[in-house]
């Protein structure tokens, strides 16, 4: 992510008293929503003010045309996932985009990684214990946003947000709650500590062994870095008492062999976990 | 006898499938010979430039990564450093008929003109019969085949996987590097990177 210092003195922190005042007339949790080809963004607060030293949650909020998708961090075979440039007042940093678990698009040969009908990016922004209070920040996001269905259309938005500083415990803005309340569903979790993960490598592909307790039908794997797995390739998955094991083709691409396998699952129960597990070897797995 | 029928229904699924799997193009690997007919009218055969470097690129021109280097004249330059060094370069369109990118020979050859290209030569491939079988995903894909008629580079065209023009100076190409080094005797350090770009946009594919 790129954070790039002030360029306009008028985005920032405004004093003048009656500026104050159209401030508190103002609905604040979300300013109106840019458009963007097919779709349209929106940034969403969810919290009615900005606490000196503590973090507060910003949503890049996109709704889509039927058919039309945006991607994910790693956008698979084609795409590019969306971009945020910040333009934050001093005291203010925003941290890395937090994304949903997407959906595999695409036809045999091409699959990609994203997400259609709308999804809403999270993105927390920190405020330094030296902000100083009663005040109001005002917060822009340049999108940089490629939009596709069977052809891609680049966007860009600018979004602006104002929202006051107050010392006290930020507080929720119930109008945008639900929002939030949806997208960290949708966020993958951190899979729970009994459960294990071993990945073989089987020369043209890898083995991902999981054990979870329970008999697992479905799982799809993504691939959080480019070029380790063949993102078109069908996922195998067996199922086995106590979890199952899903076969990942390697990608064309993988030249040398990895490490760790780094990715997001999503299971037959609809949820997502983060994936980040040793690479070793088939015949010391045996 | 319904069990022979059943055999015989999957060793000819299997006799049909087994190409495919072949061809799969990759580095370090034979390029899948083909025969191709360009713009110009005239016939390619890859077989016949054994002994040289071919680059093929993957083209769309609706594509806004493709548009990236030709509004910049990045591809058009890439063309002719290269071919002027006795590097053969193969623009091939595998857009199917109706879709973004299509392109007749005419089409082609004023759209070549008008932005002042220089490949050897723009092949037509509508059918995608090339473009599958070097499972080419993205406009612009570049692969560089050796003078042995080995793959030594499939990927991308540079680091930069934007649409952005601002992108382009600053940025590592990939085709550069890869050429530079084998022309120079050393080994690509490069080989193989993840493609990026439009999707291809093959016949029978609604994405």
């Amino acid at each position: 992510m790129v954070f790039k210092p002030m360029r306009n003195p008028n985005l920032g922190l405004c004093f003048s008293p009656l500026f104050m005042l159209v401030l508190i007339l103002l609905p604040t949790a979300r300013a109106s929503a840019a458009s963007i080809p097919h779709g349209t963004v929106d940034l969403v607060a969810e919290n009615q003010w900005i606490a000196p030293g503590r973090q507060t949650y910003f949503g890049l909020n996109f709704h889509l045309e039927k058919v039309w998708h945006i991607y994910w961090v790693n956008p698979g075979d084609s795409g590019q996932p969306p971009r945020v440039v910040w333009h934050l007042p001093k005291g203010l940093s925003a941290g890395e985009i937090e994304w949903p678990a997407p959906r595999r698009l695409g036809t045999s040969t091409i699959v990609d990684f994203g997400y259609d009908d709308a999804v809403m990016l999270l993105v927390p922004v920190r405020a330094s214990s030296t902000l100083p209070a009663n005040q109001a920040a005002q917060l822009g996001a340049e999108i940089s946003v490629l939009v596709c269905r069977e052809i891609c259309i680049p966007g860009k938005a600018q979004l602006s947000l104002t929202l006051p500083i107050n010392s006290m415990p930020p507080e929720v803005d119930a109008r945008s709650s639900e929002l939030f309340t949806a997208a960290r569903k949708s966020l993958p979790r951190r899979a729970p500590r009994d459960w294990e993960f071993n990945v073989s490598d089987q020369k043209d592909s890898f083995v991902l062994t999981a054990k979870l307790a329970r008999k697992t039908t479905q799982a799809t794997f993504f691939p959080l870095e480019e070029s380790q797995v063949d993102n078109s390739a069908p996922q195998k998955v067996v199922p086995v008492a106590t979890g199952f094991q899903l076969t990942l083709r390697k990608s064309d691409q993988l030249l040398k062999p990895i490490k760790r396998l780094k990715g997001v699952l999503e299971l037959s129960w609809d949820q997502a976990y983060v994936i980040d597990a040793e690479v070793g070897d088939a015949l010391l797995a045996r | 006898m319904k069990r022979f029928v059943i055999f015989s229904v999957l060793f000819v699924l299997g006799v049909l499938a087994a190409p495919l799997l072949i061809l799969a193009a990759k580095v370090g690997q034979p390029a899948p010979d083909f025969t191709g007919t360009a713009s110009n009218n005239q016939t390619y055969h890859l077989a016949d430039y054994h002994g040289k470097f071919v680059v093929l690129e993957w083209h769309n021109n609706g594509c806004p990564y493709t548009q990236k280097h030709y509004m910049s004249g990045n591809m058009q330059k890439l063309q002719k450093q290269w071919t002027a060094q006795g590097v053969v370069w193969f623009t091939i369109i595998s857009s199917a008929p109706g879709k973004q990118g299509y392109m007749d020979a005419n089409g082609e050859n004023n759209y070549i003109s008008k932005m002042g290209a220089a490949p050897t030569a723009a092949l037509l491939d509508p059918t995608g019969t090339i473009g599958h079988s070097y499972d080419a995903k993205t406009t612009p894909q570049m692969i560089v085949i050796n003078p042995q008629g080995v793959i030594v580079y499939d990927g991308a065209i540079d680091n930069r996987p934007t649409e952005d023009v601002r992108d382009i100076p600053g940025a590592t190409n990939y085709v550069n590097l890869a050429l530079g080094q084998a022309l120079a005797g050393k080994p690509i350090e490069t080989a193989a990177t993840r493609p990026y770009g439009c999707s291809v946009k093959y016949k029978g594919t609604w994405f």
